[in-house]
């Protein structure tokens, strides 16, 4: 297969497009915009649709109504968007319409600037919107990665009926690496497989066979009933999704966890201390939601780890789910920056060597 | 006479790479030098990110206000006239990607019009590893939209194929089997081939014909930071902390 020089936002589009998806409801934001000018010109070839919508509000509500229909459909945006569009997420959430959102995270709060950043996890992992509902939530390291996940997601969103999160930083969007893009997935829409999905009943058909894409349940034991279901639903997830990557954990003095391109930059700083005779691994999880709170643990109590450091592009997020995941059996210390200034690997080298020395 | 370069084509074609090169080699054979960071497009990945290392080389550099500010509208700087009206033995404009980038040139027809006759030459940088530059039609589309939103005749087109760190002597074979027939079907020449030296020579040595290689130019690599590199020197070259190229 042969290899193309794409750039990650292209990449995302590209393997979107590949694994099915035919709509496309956005509004351009930087670091992101290269995903909805691809769409915009590779859309039409494919016989799909490219709609730039009035607002971020707008186009998360089409897909909303897109997805209710059982088609594949995405959207994108970066941190302010993704804020607006919190709504409309709650909605798909709690009408259990597959899509999937790309959030290319960029520095915060407000409008904050256009360089990378991993300010979004609360938001992405603890719920941005309203009600008891969670999204399964992919943090990918690479463009590659990227790709791969992408063209699992529909299928899983579909199985679960869930709405899928990327939490991608602005470097993953912006960097140009060569890639490998998979075939083109065959995707129609089966009514037989989306029973419940708005395929064009029409009074006098069979009243069963009537989708309702729906999250309001006036009646208080209707509305208990369906939020055990999606309980329900997020359990299986819990048990069946948790990705993560171990790197040189066996035995390792020292573990870092961190998410996305932190991770990449991670491993740069686990190779240079393996250099100078420091053992240190990396946990990263995959999926931040559901988090693999288990694998975190167990690789932390192994009685060779002195003390666990998590790395982020923020003011330390993940570290709340890295601290319920060790529950305190070992000292956890956090080294990050917010403002979208990159954790270089030198900084990570010298906080290890300073945890080593006990400052 | 005042040789202009104009560089345009798709995003990501390398265009500031090339720009970087030119102006490198110019100012090393001792011409005075003007750069024109004229991309109007993209806040990322922009020549004047090597700022420092220009001026080091005594090469003039002209950006857009606020360009790496990490601020998203640009806006054209009213220096690039001097482009036009100072005494400069070689001005290399790097421009924004796609026809929305080639735009920016329409500003200044006039000038460019006013240019001495064989002085100016309008370049389309292809790199056909791209997803957008990848076929004969999408390429001819492309330089047909660039045309008429520059309001500029290309003249000529550059082979500078590649696939980043990953790059081997085929992608330069194989720009040059897809720019030839997109030359015949033209009758824009294929002006320059552009890679690192080893590929270039390599390629070379496979004796293609020269009227589809044109000049061959060795280039350096001074924008495209692999990861190893990127970590090393950072993204975000506005940042006080971090030394810049």
């Amino acid at each position: 297969m042969a290899l193309t020089l794409m750039k990650g936002s292209e990449a995302i589009a590209e393997a979107a497009i590949r694994a099915g998806a035919r709509y496309f409801f956005g509004y351009p934001i930087t670091p992101q915009t290269e995903i909805p000018e691809y769409m915009s010109a590779r859309m039409p070839e494919v016989g799909g649709c490219f709609l730039q919508a009035e607002s971020e509000v707008a186009a998360i509500n089409m897909v909303y109504g897109a997805g209710g229909t059982g088609a594949r459909v995405i959207t994108s945006s970066s941190s302010p968007g993704v804020s607006l569009k919190q709504e409309g997420i709650s909605y798909c959430a709690g009408a259990n319409v597959p899509c999937v959102i790309i959030n290319v995270m960029r520095g915060g709060p407000g409008l904050g600037n256009i360089q990378a950043s991993q300010g979004d996890y609360f938001q992405g992992t603890k719920g941005g919107g309203n009600g008891d509902y969670h999204l399964l939530t992919f943090a990918p390291s690479s463009v590659q990665e990227f790709i791969d996940l992408m063209m699992v997601a529909y299928d899983k969103a579909e199985y679960y009926r869930i709405p899928v999160l990327f939490l991608a930083d602005g470097i993953i969007a912006q960097m140009m690496e060569p890639v490998e893009l998979p075939e083109m997935v065959d995707f129609k829409i089966d009514p037989e497989k989306k029973p419940w999905a708005c395929t064009g009943w029409q009074p006098g058909d069979d009243p069963e066979k009537r989708g309702i894409i729906n999250s309001i349940y006036i009646d208080t034991e209707s509305l208990a009933v369906h939020n055990d279901e999606l309980q329900a639903m997020y359990k299986t997830v819990i048990e069946n999704e948790q990705q993560w990557e171990e790197f040189n954990c066996e035995g390792a003095d020292y573990i870092i966890t961190a998410f996305g391109t932190v991770a990449r930059i991670a491993k740069s700083a686990i190779t240079e201390l393996k250099a100078q005779g420091i053992n240190v691994g990396l946990i990263r999880p995959i999926t931040v939601w559901p988090f693999p709170y288990d694998a975190i643990k167990k690789v932390v109590a192994q009685d060779s780890v002195k003390a666990v450091l998590d790395v982020e592009l923020n003011e330390g997020q993940m570290l709340e789910d890295v601290k319920l995941a060790i529950g305190g059996a070992k000292d956890v210390d956090f080294f990050g920056h917010c403002g979208s200034q990159m954790p270089t690997t030198d900084e990570i080298v010298a906080k290890i060597l300073s945890m080593k020395e006990g400052k | 006479m005042k040789k202009v370069k104009v560089l345009i084509g798709n995003y990501g074609s390398g265009k500031s790479e090339l720009a970087l090169n030119f102006a490198t080699q110019a100012a090393a054979r001792g011409e005075k030098t003007e750069l024109i960071d004229l991309d109007m497009v993209n806040t990322y990945f922009r020549l004047t990110e090597r700022g420092k290392m220009v001026e080091q080389k005594e090469i003039r550099l002209v950006s857009p206000n606020f360009a790496c500010g990490g601020i998203e509208t640009l806006s054209l700087p009213a220096e690039v006239a001097s482009a036009f009206v100072l005494d400069w033995d070689t001005v290399i404009f790097d421009v924004g990607g796609d026809d929305a980038g080639s735009t920016a040139l329409g500003r200044y027809h006039k000038d460019f019009m006013e240019l001495e006759p064989g002085s100016l030459e309008v370049l389309n940088v292809v790199n056909i590893r791209r997803p957008l530059a990848s076929t004969l039609e999408k390429i001819t589309i492309l330089q047909e939209k660039m045309q008429i939103h520059s309001r500029l005749q290309i003249t000529g087109m550059v082979n500078n194929t590649n696939l980043a760190t990953m790059t081997s002597v085929n992608e330069l074979r194989d720009g040059y089997e897809l720019l030839k027939e997109v030359s015949e079907q033209t009758g824009i020449p294929v002006a320059y081939t552009t890679g690192k030296k080893e590929f270039l020579d390599a390629f070379l040595a496979e004796n293609p014909d020269p009227k589809y290689v044109g000049t061959p130019i060795a280039i350096d690599m001074f924008m495209h930071r692999d990861w190893d590199s990127f970590i090393k020197y950072g993204l975000n070259t506005t940042n006080p902390k971090k030394e810049i190229y």
